[in-house]
């Protein structure tokens, strides 16, 4: 095809850009042909919508070589796949960010977090585009992360003709298509096309940078907030039969009087005791630590209702004396050697509590049996490097949580999509 | 006190009183209108409550859950009968216990509660179970047997009765309830959320009026061979998908797919198939029954599905529709190449030719590249080049100029 006699718009480039696009980044290519092209004079670049629709500028195609359009191909195609419109418009909701200002920092942000990564190994950063380092900001974040930490302000001054439509900040332009127009892909068809993207990396997951196995792997499974796992495991807990309010025998239904002859049970409450035993080895920091213990005392107070009820149980090598907690600051926590949460298990029981949280990092033996309580781990991730805890053994390697506990992982990201 | 002032009883009886104006106030208030306007939630839950399935609606209290379900059953002419499930004993689901003369003898009958027993008498009925989270765990031991089983006390209910139930995220739950997976395994999940837009209009005074699906009964043979056609499809050659149980925390309580799950996701592709309705319907009740990650495998299943098939292409490159989105058709001329693959014959490979012209005077010409690059090499020794290779001409310029670019960038530019 010669150039688009209305719009003049050099198709032919554009499409071998995108062809080259496809060839150094297999993974996307599904994405990359899913997208319309739309010939727009009103586009200061390359722009997409939320509608999987590209909107092109004829005089910055002619102004492009290929190579560099290849690159704004895979910029525009990643803010959609990463959704960033519907990110965008939940940062707006949230933190209450509204005009144009806002959408322009969103744009940017967003842009960094497809920059930082997407260029190398046969692509070539275009033009003009935005890196975290131009702003001075670290690289490899989310653009969540990247909208608290700048401003507008002189340095962004030459970024404020930025402009990748309404799909890279979720606020519609006046130029696009909108949601009745031709072309436009729905709701489901979006998510089909990022699912099979998603599919391709996982399925094939050697030819993908680790940007976006991680993408792949959390597109459709987005992590939850680690405080809501803790607490529902907690509060499942804690709610368990024989604990908290339930109906119990122990004493006759005031409806037992209607029927003579028959015992009702009646609601009981019996609030629940919690014993938190927590990891004091030098290997979890204390702040980690302490937000985790806040977050199990107020749910067990919320649950519970009555303080004495939460006891807490330090434990290195050894456990140490059992408190019961009545304000979460009031804590002294010893230890700082190697751990042995067995020690701890035991001395909990002692307490004959409902339920039992451990707090650790998991670089422990744990009991053999299943103790005679409901158990949730909050499991502070670390990653295994050799050496770093063999002293001794090489060869040991830490032993998984075991199956009858409820296992949650603490201070894994909370926002990445 | 300003309230005896706002509504004492004025002298003149012609005067209207204070209560009357507050009427005329709330009358005013009262007065909104309706719109039509697509409302997939609502759509899907129809379809599901219709397929006999007992369905969860997920949401935060206060979106609209109870309005939705009255509105429902005004559509279906259905009488609706609300339990609020948190305000109620155990006894009242599995039956008062009424001691008779002689309970060794005859036994102690459970007597079912007077909703139950209108609920048989009338023999048809829509029951909706609310607040389910926030009911004691023993109150929920009780309503599963209700909904599993479909028995309270001695009664069972009959199958004219379609039971829905409610419940809050386990996040705004106080006491963080969530299901067993055998439980999560037997019920659609619905996530019931509010439109920012319906509720602004709303309160203006407008609100929504959906129109509910219709099952059209001359489809129903072909959507029953739809739906085992698309589920099948995808079960034969995904054999791990048949059971996945949930294993991280996060899946926790949700749908899972199963044997069981997935006759439920057959039938309700089926009753959309039926009733014409959307993917992003259909998408709410796969994801809802088998769970994300398998619900959207099934819908990219169904995708494939409706693509036209390479054979009919094969035969004639000039019938059928070439789908225009770039993802398709690149799909479909894949598949076209790789069946001239499995049976490479002369009129077929020529046939592949024409269609690839076809597809470049239609639309995009990078989507044909690969394709004509694996069907030349398919080509054997004494077939001769087709003449409508020449107008394919463009393509091998546009891949040559990718070529070109990828010279420079590795030539360091």
């Amino acid at each position: 095809m010669n150039p688009d006699p209305a719009t003049d718009l050099d198709l032919d480039k554009l499409f071998a850009a995108r062809l080259y696009a496809a060839r150094v980044r297999p993974y996307l290519a599904t994405a990359l042909f899913a997208l319309h092209t739309v010939a727009s004079r009103q586009v200061p670049t390359m722009a997409v919508d939320r509608h999987w629709r590209c909107y092109v500028s004829p005089g910055f195609v002619d102004r492009m070589p290929v190579e560099d359009l290849a690159g704004v191909w895979v910029h525009e195609v990643s803010h959609l796949l990463r959704d960033h419109h519907g990110r965008s418009d939940r940062l707006a909701r949230e933190r209450g960010l509204t005009g144009p200002g806002e959408r322009l920092r969103m744009n940017i942000a967003a842009d960094m977090e497809i920059n930082d990564d997407a260029y190398g190994e046969g692509l070539v950063t275009p033009e003009g585009a935005v890196q975290p380092k131009t702003l001075g900001l670290p690289a490899g974040n989310l653009m969540e992360d990247y909208l608290r930490w700048f401003r507008l302000g002189p340095r962004t001054q030459a970024l404020a003709w930025l402009d990748c439509g309404s799909g890279a900040d979720g606020l519609d332009r006046g130029w696009e298509l909108g949601p009745d127009g031709a072309h436009g892909l729905s709701e489901q068809q979006r998510d089909a096309v990022r699912f099979r993207v998603a599919q391709g990396i996982t399925g094939r997951p050697g030819s993908a940078p680790s940007g976006w196995r991680r993408w792949a792997e959390e597109a459709f499974h987005p992590p939850q907030p680690w405080r809501e796992l803790l607490g529902a495991a907690v509060r499942s807990a804690v709610s368990a039969p024989g604990a908290g309010e339930d109906y119990s025998y122990g004493r006759p239904s005031r409806r037992s009087a209607g029927l003579p002859g028959v015992v009702l049970p009646s609601l009981r409450r019996r609030p629940p005791r919690v014993c938190v035993v927590i990891d004091t080895s030098g290997s979890v920091s204390d702040a980690e630590l302490g937000s985790a213990l806040l977050e199990v005392a107020a749910i067990s107070r919320a649950v519970g209702g009555r303080r004495d009820l939460v006891t807490v149980v330090p434990c290195d090598a050894a456990a140490r004396v059992a408190q019961p907690l009545c304000r979460a600051e009031g804590i002294e926590l010893l230890g700082g050697g190697g751990t042995d949460l067995r020690t701890g298990f035991a001395k909990a029981l002692r307490t004959r509590p409902d339920a039992v949280v451990v707090l650790t990092d998991g670089q422990t033996p744990w009991p053999e049996r299943r103790p005679p309580c409901r158990t949730v781990v909050g499991l502070f991730p670390r990653r295994y490097e050799t050496g770093m805890y063999a002293e001794d053994d090489p060869d040991y390697v830490p032993d998984t949580p075991p199956d009858w506990a409820r296992v949650v992982e603490i201070g894994s990201a909370p926002v990445s999509r | 006190m300003p309230t005896r002032t706002l509504y004492a009883a004025t002298d003149t009886p012609a005067h209207p009183t204070q209560l009357d104006v507050a009427g005329d106030l709330l009358t005013l208030l009262r007065d909104t209108t309706t719109e039509p306007r697509p409302d997939n939630q609502l759509e899907a839950l129809t379809l599901a409550v219709a397929a006999d399935l007992p369905v969860l609606l997920w949401g935060e209290p206060g979106i609209g859950k109870t309005a939705a379900l009255t509105q429902l059953a005004a559509a279906l002419d259905l009488p609706l009968t609300t339990v609020i499930a948190s305000v109620h004993e155990p006894s009242d689901f599995s039956g008062l216990p009424v001691v008779g003369d002689d309970p060794a003898e005859q036994g102690v009958p459970m007597a079912p509660p007077d909703w139950a027993v209108r609920l048989v008498r009338a023999g048809r009925g829509l029951l909706f179970l609310d607040e389910l989270s926030t009911a004691p765990p023993a109150v929920q031991a009780a309503l599963l047997r209700l909904v599993l089983e479909r028995r309270i006390g001695a009664l069972r209910l009959p199958p004219g009765v379609r039971i829905v139930a409610a419940a809050n995220p386990r996040s705004s739950a106080a006491d963080g309830w969530e299901l067993s997976p055998p439980l999560a395994n037997r019920f659609v999940h619905l996530q019931w959320t509010h439109d920012h837009e319906v509720v602004v209009r709303g309160l203006g005074g407008t609100w929504p009026r959906a129109t509910l699906p219709r099952l059209d009964p001359e489809k129903l043979p072909g959507a029953v061979d739809y739906a085992r056609r698309a589920v099948c499809g995808l079960l034969t050659g995904r054999p791990k998908l048949v059971h996945q149980l949930p294993s991280s925390e996060t899946r926790r309580g949700g749908a899972w797919p199963s044997p069981r799950s997935w006759e439920m996701a057959l039938s309700l592709i089926a009753f959309a198939t039926a009733a014409g309705s959307s993917r992003e319907v259909l998408s709410l009740l796969a994801r809802g029954t088998v769970g994300d990650g398998p619900g959207l495998e099934l819908l990219a299943a169904v995708d494939r599905m409706d693509l036209p098939d390479p054979e009919t292409f094969l035969a004639d490159p000039s019938a059928g529709e070439l789908p225009e989105r770039g993802d398709l058709r690149q799909a479909v001329l894949d598949g076209v190449v790789a069946a001239v693959r499995n049976r490479p014959d002369r009129a077929r490979w020529d046939a592949a030719w024409a269609l690839l012209v076809r597809a470049l005077e239609t639309g995009a010409p990078d989507l044909v590249v690969v394709p004509a690059t694996t069907l030349a090499s398919l080509r054997r020794e004494n077939w001769d080049v087709p003449e409508s290779i020449e107008q394919l001409a463009g393509v091998v310029a546009l891949s040559q100029r990718a070529d070109r670019a990828a010279a420079t960038v590795k030539g360091g530019r």
